[in-house]
Formats: structure tokens, C-alpha cells, sequence
């Protein structure tokens, strides 16, 4: 049963200079869910964009059950049996879920003109029912339900039409255990029923478990199609790489007790609706982790040490006593936080990478208050380099940047700032083992120095990987503490979360 | 040729134009080229008329104002927002000037300045405190105080003590004008609050989160709009001598025309440059005073300024950047 039910023919994107997507030729087979890796900027995104008719294609074509593939959008795309589910919220705020589920094939339930909303939401509540999904009400408004509930009823919207080709973009990083466990089980329903699933994910483990074969995308161009069976993640990462990866991925050294000086200590921190009476210390050259369900809290906890909370109680003080109680307060005491929210937190998007490296030092930069361009491009550039940020100058726009690329800019900036105490929420999220390794090096690097991390993370691995201590927030209060020790386990981490 | 090769290859030269177009460098000189070519069509047109110097010294009598006044809108722009009340400030300043003459003429140039800081710090502080987007602010304190203007001219002008006229001399306007712009100049380019006002227009919350002072900066914007405007009106009383209802009318969509000619992004960030004022005002006086000296109908004038307006707005405007106009 081999039957090929989509190719790709040379197909290729350019966004300005960039080549996001060069000369791809691969086939994918009937009944089979197809993994698509890469790193970030490797083209996975843009190639099903097009597939999809989101992006437009540049030359070359896709070719459907040996039809050539013309779609300019998606709802095109859908009635030639091709569907996504997208990697940020593919669902519209305003609507209802049923209309959401059937947002472009509105017709079927237009009579005379007039559409007929309680079939629509009937016919709604019965997918939804079919789903496994009986509790989310179809008539109801999707703002009423969390992003992982509106992931859920986007895998309803995306497949409910039985698609031949569904693409599912790096959901589930989005997603809880339960919502992934769903997730894949309807990923199998579809492949069992004949069709074809083309899986994009960062997690190898993941990718290999659930996917039959698995495509590597390097630096816009194809490198191989393996059987998911026959391969390991070592053998994966190589391919997405294109050179061996030192195994060396997390610090190695255990036993090593925390002893230095306190030099950040947090005092019954509460911030209304998000955090209650939280209180910690933080040691000189450690790295502390928080860890939790992404509802517990602790992103808010990265907020209030920088100041950036609305409104707070409580005290954040300075080995010397000095408080923090706003964001140029934080900076001015060598304070660093690197959001979660990337994109609208920790870059100003449209401008340029010598312009985001250089803000938070400016003070510093300014000679009787007289900023010369020399100097700061001299300085963007030494700190662009020492992370190697790819770009072609530090004049290049960061809106242009891969997500990689873009955290190494936030991570420029702030070791050009030469922070003391370096909040990171999130370091490594949506972003490709290469630079994960790469964060990782770099904060061993910045411990040896003296400098105290604060890593804030869902990702259980990364922090017993990192981490010197694990603090564990549940519900917004912290709920345990664990030491750095060879011995835990990913189950003593989520006992105390849930 | 087979349709498909045919759509490629279109796809191929309208990408070359798009490259050109989106060349740093070529964006960067658009401005200045179109001022070139305007005056090389009106000189064609009049009959070398607009190159005399009576014209080009007509020309600049209009300028100082408008150039003066847009250097305060710019910055305003640069943090990704708009100004309507520029108009109703210069009315308001130019009266509080005229009345203030009478006592003492340098004390009514600095009144002038406050009762437009003061404006300003009113549209500050509604955009900043209720974080209203800024554009409905000033066209609310426009209405407002061009109301106000109206009826402190109800019965009469407004005039000025009668020497000050004499203060209308091109050397003094050229002054004050360049020492304007210098001003600014070396604060938008030199100091920490320049590069805060781009980084707020480029992205407000990462700015917040560099450690600029967000709403501070915001407030002191608006404030500086309205005292460099409240300065602009001091050249208005000195030409004009007298204030009538309709001092200022329309200098808030000169404004916005002519930054827009200039090549200035309407979504302000990153790209601004500091001669979108310059080229920006002689542009718009050019075509206006070329459309007088064609003796084309009011009507007329306003359609075609209308039309070249959209245009280089539809040329220019940068879709990715649009939602953050506050």
C-alpha cells in the first residue's frame, strides 16, 4: 500500500533575499502520518504554507492525487482535501465555536439567503460529540474556552470534512498531555481511515513514536526521507544538523551545593489573580528553575522580579537592600528577563538588531548624555557576534529573523548589559535543538562567572537537565522545592504540579 | 509561451520592481527625487516662473510655519501616533501672542509656547492616562479649541500691537526655523529620549520592557508637539499681525501631507528619518504654490493634492506595521 498521494515538484519561496524554501521535491504516501522536521528557519512552515494556500508559490507545484495543486487560499485548499491546524491560534475571537468549525462552508446552511445558525450549531454539537469533545458547547462563544480547548475544536474545524491531507504545524507544543494524547489519537483515526497526516514538531521523541516516516528539512532545502522505525533522535539531530551534536546537551556536573551569597531575595510577592505570597532566594552563580503548568503562575513570577507586573505587593530586594519595584529600576540594578511572549515582550519587532541590543544599555553607552552611532554600532556588533546571531548586519529588521535568531538577539542584549541577574522565561520554546544547545552552553557559561539564572520553563527535561534548584508553583503559590540530583525523575517534578 | 511560463516571468519583473522599490537606498532618496521632479514639471509648466526669486521667496514665506510646526508632528509620528489639534494650537497660541503683545513682546513669544505646551499635555494625558488612541484625542481637542478660537474672535480680530509686524524679516524667520530643527535634530538623533520615541513607535511593550519610560516619554511628546507649535504661531502673529477665526485652519492636514510626501512612514518607528520634515514641507509648498501660479480653480487644487496624497500614501504605506498606529 504505497500508493503517492501528494508530491512535491521543485518547489521554492523567497521572502526579500531570503530563500525559505529551495528547490523541494518529496513525496508523500497514502495512509501514512509523515514527520517534517528541521530547525527553525528550515522551511517546515513555509512549505505547508504554500501547500495550504497561505503563502503563494514562487516556482515549482504541488501535485494531488496526480492533479496539479492550484490554491490561493485556504478555503481553496479545503475543497481540494487539503486542511491545517496551525501552530498559534487558528480559531477567531467573536465567533462561535460552531461558526468557527465552519468558517468558509457557511453555504450548506444558507436557505433562500438566509443562514440557518441552530442546523449549523446541531450539526456542530454532533461533530463535536463525535469528537469526544461533548462538553464544549457549540453555540457558545469561543472566547469562553482556553487555547487548549480552541486547539481542540480547530482539530473538529480542520478534519470534520474528512481531508485527504491534514498538516498539523507544531501544535502540540501548545498543548497538555490530555489535549496531546487527543491530538494523536485522531491523528491515527485519520491515517486509518486512508488519508494522510504531515506532522511538523521540535520534539524527536514525539516525531518518532507516532509518526511511519519523517522528512528533514536543512536551511530551506530537502535532506531525507527515513523510516520512523529504523532511526533514533541522535540519528535525526545529525540530520537536521548536518554534523554530530556533542552529547553534551544539559550540564553534566552534579553535587555541587549552592552555597554563595544571597543576591535577589523575593518577599510574599502577590500579584492579584495570578501569584499568592511568593518568597524565595536566589544564590550567586546559580540557576534556579520554576517549573509548573503554564497556568501556575510562574511566568508571572519573572514579571514581578523585573517590575513589570501591573500591580503587586510584596517587596523584591537586593542583597543590598535596594528594592525593584519598576523595569528601569531592574535594569539599573543589573537586572535581565527575556519574556515568553518574544515577539511583543522582549524585541521591538520593527527595528533594527543594533537598535534592540543596544536599548537596554543606552544609559550606559551615553557619553555626557550623547549617543554616537559609531559606538553603538561597534557595540551591536561585538554582542551579535559573541551569541552568533545569523543575520547580514545589524541594520537587518528583527520582524525578519527566525524564532532561534530572534532569542539570540534578546540574549545579546542583555550579556551586552552584562546583567548580574538573568531572568529567562521560556529560553528555548519553539526553538531547534542547535540553538537550544547553544542557550544551554550559554548559561553554564554566564554560572561560571558568578551570574545567578532564574530559568522559568515547561519543559521538565531542560530543568532537571540545568537547574541547581526546581522550584514547583502550583496554582499560583509554590507548591515544592527540589535540589539538583542525578536521581529525579520527570514524576517527581509532576506529582507536585498537578 | 505557455500561460505558466508567462505568469512566471510577470511574477519575475513585478519582484525586480518591488526589489528596487524596497532598496534601502532608493527608499531613502524617493523624497528628495520627487521633490526634484516637481519642481522640474511646475518650471516647465509656468514658464520657468517658479524658479524666480520672487517665487522662491513666496514660496519660503510659507514654509517657516509649516516647517516648524511638523517637526513637532514628527516626533508625534515617530512614537506611532497622530496630531489633529495643530491646527486649533497655532489659533489659540497666535491669540494668547496678540494680546500678550501689548505688555512685552518676548513674554508673549514664551506665553505662546505654554498655552500650546499646555494643549499638548492636555492631549498627553487623555492618550496616555485613558489610553485613548491618539487620533481621537486631538480631533476632540481640535473641535475644542477651534471652538474656543471662534469665539474669543467672535466680535473682532485679534490683533497684535501694531510694530510687531516689523519683526517679519526673512533672516529672523530662517533663524528660529533652523534653530527649530537643529534642535530637535540633535535630540532625535544624539540622546536616549530619540532612540526611546523610535523603539515606541517600532514596538511599544518590548520598549517597556528595555527599560524606557513608556507613558512618560508618550506625554512629554504631546507636550513638546504642542510648545513647538505655540512657537510656529509667534511667526504667524509677526506675518499676519491680527488673528481671525480661521488662524491655523487646515495646518493639521498640511502637516500630515506634507510629512507623508516627505517619505515619512504614517505607522512612525524604526524608518522615520529627520528629512521627512525638510522635504516633506518644500514639497507641499511647492505644489501648492505651483497649483496657484497654474491659476487652477480652489476645487481643483484641493482634488489634485487629494490624489497625490493618496498616492504616495497607497506607494509608501508599510501593511506589516499598520496596527500599531495609536
Amino acid at each position: 500500500m504505497n500508493e503517492i498521494i501528494l508530491k512535491a515538484e521543485n518547489v521554492c519561496k523567497s521572502f526579500g533575499i531570503t530563500k525559505a524554501v529551495c528547490d523541494v521535491s518529496m513525496s508523500f504516501v497514502k495512509g501514512e502520518i509523515h514527520g517534517l522536521i528541521g530547525e527553525n528557519g528550515s522551511g517546515k512552515s513555509t512549505f505547508v504554507s504554500m501547500l495550504c494556500g497561505i503563502h503563494s508559490i514562487d516556482s515549482g507545484r504541488f501535485v494531488l492525487n496526480g492533479e496539479e495543486l492550484h490554491v490561493k487560499n485556504q478555503v481553496q485548499a479545503n475543497d481540494k482535501g487539503v486542511s491545517i491546524i496551525v501552530q498559534e491560534m487558528g480559531t477567531l475571537s467573536g465567533l462561535t465555536v460552531a461558526d468557527n468549525i465552519f468558517l468558509g462552508r457557511e453555504d450548506k446552511f444558507v436557505r433562500f439567503g438566509i443562514k440557518n445558525t441552530a442546523a449549523m450549531n446541531r450539526e456542530a454539537a454532533m461533530l463535536l460529540e463525535k469528537y469526544g469533545f461533548g462538553d464544549i458547547n457549540a453555540a457558545a462563544m469561543i472566547d469562553n474556552y482556553n487555547f487548549e480547548d480552541r486547539k481542540l475544536i480547530e482539530i473538529v474545524k480542520a478534519t470534520h470534512f474528512g481531508p485527504r491531507i491534514v498538516v498539523v504545524d507544531e501544535t502540540t507544543t501548545a498543548l497538555s498531555q490530555k489535549g496531546r494524547e487527543e491530538l494523536y489519537k485522531h491523528m491515527r483515526r485519520i491515517r486509518d481511515e486512508g488519508n494522510t497526516v504531515i506532522f511538523i514538531s521540535h520534539n524527536l521523541t514525539e516525531i518518532i513514536e507516532y509518526t511511519d516516516s519523517v522528512s528533514v528539512l536543512r536551511d530551506g532545502k530537502y535532506i531525507d526521507t527515513v523510516k520512523s522505525s529504523e532511526v533514533s533522535e541522535d540519528e535525526l539531530k545529525r540530520l537536521m544538523v548536518g554534523r554530530e551534536i556533542a552529547n553534551k546537551y544539559y550540564r553534566t556536573d552534579y553535587g555541587q551545593p549552592v552555597e554563595g551569597e544571597t543576591v535577589l531575595s523575593v518577599r510574599n510577592v502577590s500579584v492579584s489573580g495570578q501569584i499568592t505570597d511568593i518568597s524565595f532566594e536566589l544564590h550567586k552563580g546559580e540557576i534556579l528553575g520554576f517549573g509548573g503548568l503554564s497556568e501556575c503562575g510562574m511566568h508571572e513570577v519573572g514579571k514581578a522580579i523585573f517590575g513589570a507586573s501591573f500591580d503587586r505587593a510584596g517587596t523584591v530586594a537586593l542583597a543590598n537592600g535596594t528594592k525593584i519595584d519598576s523595569i528601569p529600576c531592574a535594569i539599573k540594578h543589573s537586572i535581565a528577563y527575556a519574556s515568553k511572549d518574544r515577539d511583543n515582550e522582549s524585541l521591538v519587532l520593527f527595528d533594527s538588531i543594533r537598535d534592540n541590543i543596544v536599548l537596554p544599555s543606552i544609559n550606559d553607552l551615553a557619553e555626557k548624555n550623547i549617543l554616537k552611532k559609531k559606538k553603538l554600532d561597534k557595540f551591536a556588533n561585538e554582542y551579535a557576534k559573541m551569541i552568533s546571531v545569523k543575520m547580514t548586519g545589524v541594520d537587518q529588521f528583527v520582524s525578519n529573523l527566525s524564532g532561534g535568531n530572534k532569542q539570540k538577539v534578546v540574549l545579546a542584549r542583555w550579556i551586552g548589559k552584562n546583567s548580574d541577574i538573568i531572568v529567562l522565561d521560556s529560553p528555548t520554546r519553539g526553538i531547534d535543538v542547535k540553538v537550544k544547545a547553544d542557550i544551554y552552553s550559554l548559561m553554564s557559561e554566564l554560572k561560571e562567572k558568578g551570574k545567578s539564572i532564574i530559568m522559568i520553563s515547561e519543559e521538565i527535561q531542560e530543568l532537571l537537565g540545568m537547574c541547581d534548584r526546581i522550584i514547583i508553583m502550583k496554582n499560583g503559590v509554590i507548591s515544592g522545592e527540589l535540589a539538583r540530583d542525578e536521581r529525579l525523575n520527570e514524576e517527581d517534578l509532576i506529582v507536585k504540579m498537578v | 509561451m505557455t500561460e505558466k511560463t508567462k505568469q512566471t516571468e510577470q511574477n519575475g519583473s513585478l519582484s525586480k520592481v518591488k526589489k528596487v522599490l524596497s532598496a534601502p537606498r532608493f527608499l531613502d532618496l524617493l523624497p528628495l527625487i520627487g521633490l526634484v521632479i516637481i519642481v522640474a514639471v511646475f518650471a516647465v509648466m509656468t514658464d520657468m516662473e517658479i524658479v524666480t526669486a520672487k517665487s522662491i521667496n513666496l514660496i519660503l514665506s510659507q514654509v517657516f510655519v509649516l516647517m516648524i510646526a511638523s517637526t513637532g508632528v514628527f516626533l508625534v509620528m515617530t512614537i506611532g501616533g497622530l496630531d489633529f489639534s495643530q491646527g486649533s494650537i497655532l489659533g489659540i497660541s497666535s491669540i494668547v501672542i496678540s494680546s500678550l503683545s501689548f505688555y512685552s513682546i518676548p513674554l508673549a513669544m514664551v506665553a505662546g509656547i505654554l498655552a500650546g505646551a499646555l494643549i499638548g499635555a492636555f492631549n498627553g494625558f487623555f492618550h496616555v492616562k485613558f489610553k485613548i488612541p491618539s487620533f481621537i484625542v486631538t480631533i476632540c481637542t481640535m473641535y475644542l479649541f477651534r471652538g474656543l478660537c471662534a469665539y474669543m474672535t467672535t466680535n473682532a480680530p485679534v490683533a497684535a500691537v501694531t510694530n510687531i509686524t516689523s519683526l517679519n524679516l526673512t533672516w529672523l524667520k530662517v533663524v528660529f526655523t533652523v534653530g527649530v530643527l537643529v534642535i530637535v535634530y540633535c535630540i532625535f538623533t544624539y540622546t536616549k529620549l530619540g532612540a526611546s520615541l523610535k523603539a515606541i513607535g517600532a514596538g511599544e511593550t518590548a520598549a517597556r520592557f528595555s527599560g524606557v519610560r513608556t507613558n512618560l516619554t508618550k506625554f512629554l511628546v504631546f507636550v513638546a508637539a504642542g510648545a513647538i507649535t505655540g512657537f510656529a504661531a509667534f511667526l504667524n502673529v509677526i506675518k499676519v499681525g491680527s488673528i481671525t477665526a480661521t488662524a491655523g485652519n487646515q495646518l493639521e492636514t498640511m502637516i500630515l501631507i506634507a510629512l507623508v510626501l516627505g517619505g515619512m512612514p504614517i505607522s512612525g518607528g524604526a524608518k522615520v528619518r529627520f528629512s521627512n520634515i525638510i522635504i516633506g514641507t518644500l514639497v507641499y509648498c511647492v505644489l501648492n504654490n505651483g497649483l496657484v501660479m497654474l491659476g487652477l480653480d480652489t476645487a481643483i487644487q484641493q482634488l489634485i493634492k487629494g490624489t497625490v496624497f493618496l498616492f504616495v500614501v497607497t506607494l509608501t504605506i508599510d501593511k506589516k506595521s499598520l496596527h500599531i498606529i495609536k
